[in-house]
């Protein structure tokens, strides 16, 4: 999965969506190729990490997951801050979970950096039997509100690797087109003005 | 089904804790539900844990030699039968030193007010079982039923009984009290209070946790967690000025490390031994208990520079959190600490109306208007002084004592407090059969006894059990 040690960059992703819907195991899947039918309900924050290389680059890609119900949300802003992507999840079985989309990307545009990459996930394609959002209709609202789309399935594993690697490439390709910061060893932050710094102002590794 | 999927060679761990789930076998009590069972060749660990669920079975407990077990128990029939607010110093100690595993369902039920609830509300459990409750909070709920505790043997299996009476009190307290409605982190608590005792009781001492010991913690808006993020902070910079210097550098927000400790009041964290000693604390003495175990694992990682040098920055001491070291959570060096560190009540209650204050000046008021906590089972009795009649125990079966004078003297002493006639008291009384026998029950004949148990049993005649079993 890649070495821990030595990494050009940091990059904290963010899942949201609702209830159930599979974020810990889309977690559980990229960064540990893990899956349970049974894995606890989160409560707080999970987190994992995985570094990949992209062009060349060793990325750490910090993936924070968190309990998607609703009274929860009251506690998010401690979660977003940092996040240069996001991954929206929603239950292609579940028409519920894809109609509160709308909601989770105000609170999202709300807390978190307005750079911010976000993918819009369908997960659990291995059960289309029981299929209740048509793909086309949520890849045209996702294009519509400028979001990546695919459907994956932490099961079986479909399109969850793509998933991850195309929001870090995306924030990979937005992070060398600007002037950075970066934080205390932690995350890199999309936005240019210097008063997000913190305490250590270490110019990045520019791609060249 | 997904279930030979996962046979794939495909791991089956579970979320970060790394409980192991070797092969998806179940062991609950409906095993024909979940496919795959092989019934009984599971193995599980005294608590009910698989064996190889890793948090769970190892085994950090305590051995205590049986006679003292039987010694505690004894004394905790005594203090439940005269269950006084007078006697709490002697009921701390008792649960300082851990209730005895049989009665520990039954004096959880009494440390937390729950059996005065249940009598004070007759009937009022099973009117809300048979509703069928809030479509939008079954829905919820029925989601996360297979997600509480899947390793336990009573959660295993879909559908079983246990995930069917998890349903069944969650339900019930959207019904109780529908401006509440369900938080997630509330599934836990009632799971372990299943372990201990049926349904009704279990639901009883959740409203007890809900509203009295943790107000608020399960509102929407998750005021109260907050704030008590912000008075674990603050009371860290006297426990461990260098755990709190990392913590304010690094800018690590408290609601990202003790949500899931508090609200779940630790059930998710410590291994299974040092969970049940930190509840029959808690019950007893409130939450400031939650509080001192949580600052005694901040202490113990992050306390010391040596701990701190690998530990860089806000996300590896998150790591740091999340993965404590199993001789800090040790059942007994856990407890020692807790008992140790003076954290009191009133530090809790004066922290509080501080960062209170420091909320209201930047959020505002609060939205969510909790009453005051209660302490523990003091306060709780003392609050709402309980009549006898609601502390009296019911055994639903009663065996007549061998022993025929003082089987009279007892029944004259309830006769006189009921108020009725021995005759009376006596047609009350149901005969199970003369071959079942009552361990506890002090024959004439003392070879008798001993013929009975079948566990190595003490000498010591329990004799205020005379007319108690543990149903």
């Amino acid at each position: 999965m890649g070495s821990d040690d030595g990494y050009n960059f940091v990059f904290k992703v963010v899942l949201i969506g609702e209830s159930g819907v599979g974020k810990s195991n889309l977690l559980s899947r990229f960064t540990k190729n893990e899956f349970s039918h049974d894995s606890r309900t989160t409560i707080g924050v999970e987190f994992s990490t995985r570094t990949v290389q992209l062009s060349g680059f060793t990325i750490k890609a910090q993936i924070w997951d968190t309990a998607g119900l609703e009274r929860y949300r009251a506690i998010t802003s401690a979660y977003y801050r940092g996040a240069v992507g996001a991954l929206l999840v929603y239950d292609i079985t579940k028409h519920l979970t894809y109609e509160s989309v709308e909601r989770w990307l105000k609170e999202l545009y709300e807390h978190a950096d307005p750079h911010i990459v976000v993918m819009l996930v369908g997960n659990k394609t291995d059960l289309e039997s029981e299929r209740s959002v048509p793909t086309d209709e949520a890849k045209e609202f996702a294009a519509n509100k400028g979001l990546f789309f695919l459907e994956t399935s932490a099961l079986d594993s479909t399109n969850v690797e793509a998933a991850f690697n195309i929001v870090l490439a995306e924030i990979h390709r937005k992070v060398s087109s600007k002037e950075v910061i970066r934080g205390s060893i932690g995350a890199v932050s999309l936005n240019s003005s210097r008063a997000e710094s913190t305490e250590e102002n270490k110019p990045c590794c520019r791609n060249i | 089904m997904a279930k030979t999927e996962q046979r794939n060679g495909l791991d089956m761990w579970g979320s970060k804790e790394k409980v192991t789930d070797n092969e998806k076998e179940s062991y609950g009590s409906d095993p024909v539900v979940n496919g795959s069972a092989i019934p009984g060749e599971k193995q599980v660990d005294r608590y009910g844990f698989a064996v190889d669920a890793h948090q769970y079975s190892r085994d950090s407990a305590e051995e205590i030699p049986i006679e003292v077990i039987r010694q505690r128990e004894a004394k905790w029939l005594e203090m439940l039968k005269s269950w006084e607010a007078k006697k709490h110093k002697k009921v701390k100690e008792r649960c300082q030193k851990g209730i005895p595993p049989s009665l520990r369902g039954r004096a959880w039920l009494y440390l937390t007010g729950g059996k005065v609830k249940r009598e004070q509300n007759k009937g009022k459990f099973q009117q809300l079982d048979n509703h069928p409750g809030d479509p939008k909070w079954v829905d919820i709920i029925e989601r996360d039923l297979h997600r509480q505790f899947p390793f336990h043997e009573m959660f295993a299996a879909r559908g079983g009984h246990g995930q069917q009476d998890l349903l069944r009190i969650l339900k019930a307290y959207t019904l109780y009290r529908p401006e509440e409605g369900y938080c997630q982190a509330q599934a836990p608590v009632a799971a372990v209070l299943l372990m201990h005792m049926p349904a009704e009781d279990a639901f009883w001492v959740l409203v007890q946790i809900c509203e009295k010991y943790l107000p608020g913690y399960y509102s929407s808006g998750l005021e109260a967690i907050q704030l008590d993020g912000e008075i674990l902070y603050a009371l860290l910079r006297h426990v461990s000025p260098v755990a709190h210097r990392h913590l304010k550098k690094h800018k690590l927000d408290p609601i990202l490390y003790m949500t899931e400790w508090f609200m779940c009041a630790f059930s998710r964290t410590l291994p299974w031994a040092s969970v049940l000693r930190v509840w029959d604390m808690f019950l007893c003495e409130g939450v400031k208990i939650l509080f001192r175990v949580g600052l005694v694992l901040l202490k113990c990682m992050l306390g010391s520079q040596e701990n701190l040098r690998a530990c860089q920055g806000l996300y590896e001491t998150m790591e740091l959190l999340r993965a404590i070291k199993p001789q800090y959570m040790q059942e007994g060096f856990l407890v020692q600490k807790i008992i140790e560190l003076s954290v009191s009540e009133k530090d809790i209650e004066k922290e509080h109306h501080t960062q209170l204050r420091r909320w209201k000046e930047s959020h505002g008021d609060l939205h969510c208007k909790s009453p005051p906590r209660m302490h523990g089972a003091k306060a709780i009795m003392t609050a709402e002084p309980p009549t006898w009649q609601e502390l009296r125990q019911r055994p639903t079966i009663i065996v007549d004592s061998l022993l025929p004078s003082k089987t009279d003297v007892i029944q004259a002493e309830d006769a006189k407090e009921n108020g009725k006639t021995q005759e009376e008291k006596h047609k009350k009384m149901v005969l199970p059969p003369q071959e079942t026998g009552n361990l506890y029950l002090s024959p004439s004949d003392p070879s008798l006894l001993l013929k009975q148990l079948t566990i190595q049993g003490s000498k010591e005649s329990v004799s205020s059990a005379e007319h108690d079993t543990y149903l």
